[in-house]
């Protein structure tokens, strides 16, 4: 410890809780939730958290499981320190604590790392990581955490420019920031919630090995999906929540995809299967796009492409590689520096949002919380963003509301949303699965004629996605064109008629989804030439 | 009926929270303003006696009362909110003489309602109540001002400006021009609310054209306008005396109701309801909104963001220019004129502030705030006739009693985060 910030960094934890310091044992167990009761009065009649039981051993990768709304979020924050408990108890090593902020939890040990982002969006990334720290020594030398998170990010892997601003990064990027920016405080135990919604599988795969790293150091990892695949490739024990209540917990390597799957939504679900494309004419045409990104640095560099109707066309590439700013562009968010847009053969280059939209284009954004929703809000004043002035939506400038009422119950029983209260409650409240739902949903009941969607199953449970797949397959029966942008090369595969893949903001290769292999589009998207 | 139980019930459910918390805060900043009484040698209970006298209420039987009236108030709002389209309809279907006994049902317990708080209202000092509702008229209007602006992400404040400017627009029209009864009154009241919108333009033009900072150009706006009005009212506008207007003309004037009250507050409450329909009911308070919620959601919704500011600006503007009309010719001050020291319209621009944020920024919630403020200017005087308070320490007494109540939204907007609101540049 010769240097004294790192001393003045770790004087805190040291000094206050000698406990915790103690290194832990293999298998012991750091964390233990005893009938974990969580509710909202007012807002929900049924607790949110219905006594749960819940632990974390050290050594262990812990999967928790549920479907949209199960409360995986909830019991994650209360651990971490974000929302109180309304009964129940927490230990930490045996010992009963009372986690009141998740300073306390930090202090503790235990650290959290969110399904929705919580970055300062105009600060970089060094300054972001440096904000979570508690000292208040306003001469904080950003070099010294710079210095640290270069040597985490090399580490365990996890590539980032600390001098980036995290406006001018993808969500990919961002996610790899939030997770440096807890690691940075070294947790005993990490939380991560839903964090592979936006890598690519390969990002997947290395987080996977890091968290194996982890608990091979003697960390516990908590980590919140949807996907099976993902709790057979990475955890040891798994438990599952179901609408708050605890269906059980169980050894990973005893247990199968089917039981969970029955446990987790009582019966299989299988993916639709696509059907080959009848094409109409071309509906979206992009001429030699050049688009400028945040920094004014070129984003995107000369993309042309085309989307005709009944067709699904699948952009592959891992984040950060001017897909944002390809879809702003086109959605009218972003200026166009040079080349056209073509909706329908006419020339929409830089065009307004909603002139665009009155194209007859839905748009499911990339950051559902910043720019797909308000949440302030309520729910219903969400479901009628794109439509408020449309009749019947309103009627020469007044809100037609028992209208809207009924559209939005209508679109909450289809797409299975979990709403308290359509006029009462702040959208902010909803599980993120939900929000996607409601995004879905507005964005796609008028059946539209042209869609651009970014990840749109982004934190949807199984049955959701299924859901959605089927939705996105009966518009394009319909002749509906379709413009996917994901990192999720499942997704792709499974909806797409033709994928280009994007690098650097060039289309690097656009082939045949009948023809494509995975492997190659991987290589692709990695920069080889295909 | 049972229904309505059901509406009561879901009503005070949503208030409860919020309630509470201003109920908590309001006794804190109680209990600190006690602890400056005693500090300075006053009995504070006394004191506190002395101010409720501003609100009218000079016996037990008045505090009862007001507690009666606040609880039907309360029922009224929970009853229209349940019944929110019906009493019109009910009341058209009276008045087509289809009599149905639900119509007729909805109709007499509204009127039930009312007839029981008139019945409460006698219990208090007719002279004083009216005193605390003349002065509530101008600060509810200044409070749309801001509230309206912070809805639509703008920290509006000159609303100060605004009024000085509205007041001496009702006073130039009010007292240089021979014009029909109620014709006179619309116009000078028009031309008001007019040029405090102008007045208003001025910074949502540099915010939407050149991204000026509206906190710097309301600011500057505001002094602008103090320097501007005594000019224009010693220059311009003087009656007999030098440094007041001339005497509004009787044609101009609102009817006096009773002490300084005059049927302006019908006017100011009748914008309020406006400025809640048109935030809550049409797409263009939808739109102000939703920039003032999230810009980045409104502009991905194809929302013209520009439009929404200056909406935002134009509202708040008209408001604080009635407020300002309010004091010249909706209120016998001085023998109705305005004067050059400005004093009957000074710090109401920055008061509406702060009742903006108690009401939470509600033009529904700051009318109750504008009472409750308007109570305690009024309670003023007397905590100075029976006890000898000075004051200056009156006003701190207040200040700590509105910064306890305004603590609560304070915390849920900060909670919140304001998000910054950026013109960005890019297609239109
Ligand atoms: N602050 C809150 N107030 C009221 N209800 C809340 C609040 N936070 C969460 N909820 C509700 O609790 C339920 C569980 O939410 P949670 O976010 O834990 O779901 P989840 O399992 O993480 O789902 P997802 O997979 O969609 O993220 C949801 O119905 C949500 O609306
Ligand atoms: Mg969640």
């Amino acid at each position: 410890m010769k240097n004294p910030l790192k001393k003045l960094l770790s004087s805190k934890r040291k000094g206050k809780k000698p406990a915790v310091a103690r290194k832990p044992r293999r298998g012991e167990t750091l964390v233990r939730a005893e009938g974990i009761a969580k509710g909202f009065p007012g807002v929900w009649e049924h607790l949110i958290l219905d006594h749960i039981n819940f632990d974390v051993k050290a050594g262990e990768v812990h999967a928790l499981l549920g479907e949209n709304g199960a409360g995986k979020t909830v019991l994650a924050n209360i651990l971490s320190g974000f929302y109180s408990l309304t009964k129940g108890r927490i230990y930490v090593k045996g010992k009963p604590v009372s986690i009141k902020s998740p300073k306390d939890a930090l202090e503790l040990g235990i650290g959290m790392v969110h399904q929705e982002f919580t970055l300062a969006r105009p600060l970089t990334v060094t300054e972001n990581v440096a904000l979570g720290l508690s000292t208040s020594n306003f001469s904080f030398p950003l070099s010294e955490v710079e210095k640290k998170l270069k040597e985490l990010s090399e580490r365990y892997g996890l590539k980032v420019d600390p001098k980036a601003r995290i406006e001018e990064l993808s969500a990919g990027e961002q996610q790899r920031v939030e997770i440096l920016k807890v690691l940075y405080h070294e947790p005993e135990v990490l939380i991560l919630d839903e964090p592979t919604s936006v890598l690519t599988e390969d990002e997947a795969k290395s987080l996977f090995s890091i968290l194996r790293a982890m608990a091979k150091e003697g960390r516990g990892v908590v980590f919140i999906t949807h996907k099976f695949e993902e709790v057979f490739e990475s955890s040891d024990r798994v438990t599952v929540l179901r609408l708050g209540k605890l269906v059980g917990t169980m050894k990973t390597s005893k247990t199968n995809r089917r039981e969970l799957v029955r446990m987790m939504m009582g019966g299989e679900i299988s993916l639709p299967k696509k059907k080959p494309a009848k094409v109409g004419k071309i509906a979206l045409e992009v001429k030699d796009l050049h688009v400028l990104g945040e920094r004014g640095v070129p984003a995107v560099r000369g993309i042309s492409l085309t989307v005709r109707k009944g067709e699904i066309l699948g952009i592959a590439g891992i984040a950060g590689n001017g897909q944002s700013e390809l879809v702003e562009a086109i959605t009218g968010l972003r200026e166009v520096t040079k080349g056209k847009v073509l909706i329908f053969g006419k020339d929409m280059t830089n065009r307004s949002p909603r002139e665009i939209a009155d194209m007859g284009m839905g748009h499911i954004p990339e950051e559902r919380r910043r720019i797909g929703t308000a949440e302030g809000m309520t729910v219903a004043e969400n479901f009628i963003m794109k439509d408020y002035r449309r009749s019947p939506f309103s009627n020469r400038s007044f809100l037609n509301l028992p209208f809207i009422t009924q559209h939005s119950k209508k679109m909450i029983s289809e797409h299975n949303i979990l709403v308290p209260d359509l006029w009462v409650t702040e959208t902010r409240i909803l599980s993120g699965g939900n929000i996607q739902r409601l995004i879905l949903a507005r964005e796609t009941w008028w059946e539209p004629r042209l869609i651009v969607a970014t990840h749109p199953t982004y934190g949807l449970d199984l049955k959701a996605v299924k859901h959605t797949h089927e939705l996105f397959l009966k518009l394009k029966k319909k002749g509906t064109a379709t413009l996917l942008v994901s990192e999720d090369l499942e997704e792709i595969f499974s909806l797409s008629d033709r994928i280009a893949v994007i690098f650097e903001g060039k289309i690097v290769g656009t082939m045949d989804a009948a023809k494509a292999r995975v492997h190659k589009i991987g290589l692709m998207m990695a920069g080889s030439k295909g | 009926m049972p229904r309505l139980f059901d509406a009561i019930r879901e009503y005070l459910g949503t208030l409860k929270r919020s309630l509470a918390e201003s109920l908590f805060a309001l006794l804190i900043g109680l209990l600190i303003g006690a602890g400056l009484m005693l500090a300075f040698g006053y009995d504070p209970i006394m004191g506190y006696i002395s101010m409720l006298k501003g609100f009218g209420i000079f016996t037990i039987e008045g505090f009862l009362a007001v507690l009666a009236i606040i609880a039907l108030g309360l029922l009224l709002a929970a009853f229209i909110g349940a019944y929110w389209a019906k009493i019109p309809q009910a009341l058209a279907r009276l008045w087509r003489k289809k009599i149905s006994g639900r119509s007729i049902s909805l109709v007499a317990i509204v009127v039930f309602i009312l007839f029981l708080i008139s019945r409460m209202l006698e219990f208090l000092d007719n002279v004083e109540l009216m005193e605390m509702l003349a002065y509530s008229v101008p600060l509810m209007l200044t409070a749309i001002t801001f509230a309206v602006g912070m809805r639509a992400g703008i920290f509006n404040i000159g609303a100060e400006g605004q009024v000085y400017m509205g007041a001496v627009a009702a006073a130039w029209i009010g007292g240089h021009f021979a014009l029909p009864t109620g014709l006179h009154l619309l116009a000078a009241t028009a031309f008001a609310m007019l040029i405090g919108a102008a007045w208003a333009l001025l910074p949502a033009i540099l915010k939407i054209r050149a991204g000026v900072h509206e906190v710097i150009s309301t600011i500057m706006l505001n002094w602008v306008a103090f320097f501007h009005v005594p000019y224009l009212i010693i220059n311009r506008f003087a009656g007999v005396h030098a440094e007041r207007t001339a005497t509004i003309l009787p044609t101009a004037r609102y009817p006096i109701l009773g002490a300084s009250l005059t049927a302006v507050i019908f006017v100011a409450l009748a914008a309020c309801v406006v400025v809640y329909i048109l935030l809550w009911r049409t797409r263009a308070g939808y739109e102000l909104r939703l920039v003032g919620d999230n810009p980045d959601a409104a502009r991905y919704a194809g929302i013209n963001i520009r439009r929404a500011i200056l909406i935002s600006f134009i509202i708040g503007g008209m408001a604080a220019g009635l407020a300002g009309a309010s004091q010249v010719i909706g209120r016998p001050l001085l023998g109705w004129t305005l004067p050059a020291t400005l004093g009957t319209v000074f710090g109401l621009g920055f008061s509406g502030i702060g009742i903006a944020v108690i009401g939470r920024n509600h033009p529904i919630g700051g009318i109750f705030a504008a009472l409750l403020f308007a109570g305690m200017l009024n309670g003023a005087k007397f905590m100075e006739y029976d006890w000898g308070i000075s004051s200056e320490l009156v006003v701190a007494i207040q200040g700590v009693i509105i910064i306890a109540l305004a603590i609560p939204a304070l915390l849920a907007m900060s909670r919140r985060g304001v998000r910054r609101l950026k013109i960005r540049r890019g297609p239109r």
